[in-house]
């Protein structure tokens, strides 16, 4: 039963970490920038949702909706950062990460409490008796609560993914992809390559942002240290997710990152049953990320990029 | 009309490396003329053409198109008016998008990248047609991705791109240097043809006397940031592999090569 709970509660966390994975497949495979802003932009997304939520009354939806601008400003500075004034990518992604610490502390501070009464989660067992005349209630049984909110989420990530698809497959998705692929190329057809980066990294931020808001609604309570170890874990899950799942015909690159972020979460959910004290999880988490980067490195197309880093011709 | 004005470039200004490579460096390249440049390693020939498309910055002097100054103007503003061909097959093209793909991007040059729809499906056929000039059976291929295709094949796709939209000025910066012979033959020709058609006035930079002699309606050989042969008009003509090629050996012994 345990493992039940666990398998269910990992689903839950990887849906949420989905729509980290997509931004984050944004900037790292689309852009080819390892972004480390990500660990501040998380919480941010949390926090501005929360204040939304909670101070102003914003109902759940437009509340994560509108986190979205909070993570894209965020980015568009890591972006300036590097585009702009030739600072590292790394760099850019700390500066920016910690700079935003203060930031969430700082808005965490408007809050008088974190924790929530209604989420975009929230619905009662009796309305769900109108949906197929009560089958649907029947039909999922005393867990209907958590089914009920992995559909939602479902819905959620399924949204994003065909948005995302949709943005790639336009001309500005296309010289997102360019800037990433070929800079000179963007450079050749007349136009500035930092603009889109710019771009992209904002884009990027903004779907981390929205992953925290969802996050912070998923526990019912915004945390400030929910941001730290999700550069890592967004990696792990485009990585894991691209080596595994991108081979196989039809399957898109958001729907194999998606299927990342799930598998992810669950191996990590099932190491919290290993490990009850929750001691050496970020040491397990670190050594899974590790173990799938040398066994990617030995069997998939993308060690040409990560040879390529360390042929230094990418200003990292 | 392209002109080159008392341009000096000067590289690692103040430092013991410092180097000057050009002093006063002219060059007027009218319209419709098709410039092959040579010159040993280290003469200048690429540098004069990252001066040309603002890829690097001059120390002093002005370049001018049409008779104005672009040297404000940033790479990618200069582009605007011209393609280029890299040495590396690799540089023209996107390797991990799809000819069709990397086609409706060159096609767009110009105009705005929005969020229209990326490719241009009632444009296949015309991308088909331009495809099948290049006699390389790639227009059956439009869904295979660039980075698949064989350095000769992305270098044909690549001057297809550059020429695609109307320009001013075809940049080639020894674009058959990496290919083999057979191919380095079939990518010339193909260059010629649509500097022709199009009527493009362009610029060569390539390390072969023979295409240097053939191909081209003027000729310069460079040596140390100066220009010290030019033939043009009849002379260039009647000019001979061997003539340049006794030109060439006399620099380079000179240099102690």
């Amino acid at each position: 039963m345990l493992f039940f709970a666990t398998t269910i509660d990992g689903l839950q966390m990887g849906l949420c970490f989905a729509v980290l994975a997509l931004g984050v497949y944004i900037s790292y495979s689309i852009l080819d920038f390892p972004d480390l802003s990500v660990d501040g932009t998380f919480p941010l997304g949390g926090v501005v949702c929360t204040i939304l939520m909670l101070k102003l009354g914003i109902p759940a939806l437009p509340a994560i909706l509108l986190s979205f601008f909070a993570g894209l400003a965020a980015g568009a500075i890591t972006g300036i950062l590097h585009v702009k004034f030739n600072i590292t990518k790394l760099l850019s992604g700390i500066i920016v990460m910690t700079a935003l610490l203060s930031v969430t502390l700082a808005l965490t501070k408007l809050l008088t409490r974190t924790g929530f009464t209604t989420t975009i989660f929230s619905f009662r067992s009796e309305n769900l008796s109108g949906i197929f005349g009560g089958k649907l209630v029947e039909l999922l049984g005393s867990q209907n609560r958590d089914y009920m909110m992995l559909i939602i989420e479902l819905v959620f990530v399924i949204a994003i993914k065909l948005i995302i698809d949709l943005f790639l497959k336009t001309k500005l998705g296309y010289m997102l992809r360019a800037t990433g692929d070929n800079e000179m190329l963007v450079i050749s057809l007349g136009k500035d390559s930092g603009t889109y980066k710019i771009l992209g990294l904002a884009l990027a931020n903004g779907f981390v942002a929205m992953s925290g808001a969802l996050y912070s609604n998923l526990f019912s309570q915004y945390d400030n240290s929910c941001g730290s170890g999700k550069v890592v874990m967004a990696l792990a899950s485009v990585i894991i997710g691209m080596a595994v799942f991108s081979k196989i015909r039809f399957v898109a690159d958001t729907t194999a990152v998606i299927f990342g972020a799930v598998i992810y979460s669950l191996c990590l959910n099932y190491l919290v049953l290993v490990d009850t004290n929750g001691i050496y999880l970020k040491l397990l988490n670190a050594v899974m990320f590790a173990l799938i980067l040398i066994f990617n490195d030995k069997t998939s197309s993308l060690v040409s990029k990560h040879s390529k880093l360390k042929g230094g011709t990418s200003k990292c | 009309m392209l002109e080159l004005k008392n341009v000096s470039k000067i590289y690692n200004p103040g430092t013991v490396t410092e180097l000057c490579l050009f002093d006063n460096f002219n060059l007027t390249v009218n319209d419709g003329e098709f410039v092959s440049v040579v010159g040993s390693n280290g003469s200048g020939k690429t540098s004069m053409l990252n001066i040309i498309c603002g890829s690097i910055p001059v120390s002093g002097g002005e370049v001018l198109i049409d008779g104005k100054n672009v040297n404000s103007l940033h790479e990618y503003q200069r582009y605007r008016m011209m393609g280029r061909v890299y040495q590396n097959p690799a540089a023209g093209t996107c390797p991990n998008m799809t000819i069709i793909e990397n086609m409706s991007l060159a096609d767009n040059k110009g105009k705005r990248y929005g969020l229209s729809f990326g490719v241009n499906y009632a444009k296949k056929q015309f991308y088909r047609e331009q495809l099948s000039t290049l006699g390389l059976g790639l227009e059956d291929k439009l869904d295979v991705k660039l980075g698949a295709l064989s350095g000769g094949q992305r270098q044909a796709v690549s001057l297809l791109m550059a020429t695609m939209t109307p320009i001013d000025f075809l940049i080639l910066d020894e674009h058959t240097a990496a290919l083999d012979p057979r191919t380095a033959e079939i990518i010339m020709e193909l260059t010629d043809k649509v500097i022709k058609e199009k009527h493009l006035t362009a610029i060569m930079v390539t390390h072969n006397l023979r295409y240097a002699v053939e191909y081209g309606t003027r000729l310069i050989m460079m040596d140390k940031g100066n220009i010290i042969l030019d033939k043009q008009g009849e002379e260039k003509q009647k000019a001979k592999v061997d003539d340049i090629l006794d030109i060439f050996n006399k620099i380079s012994i000179e240099c102690g090569n």
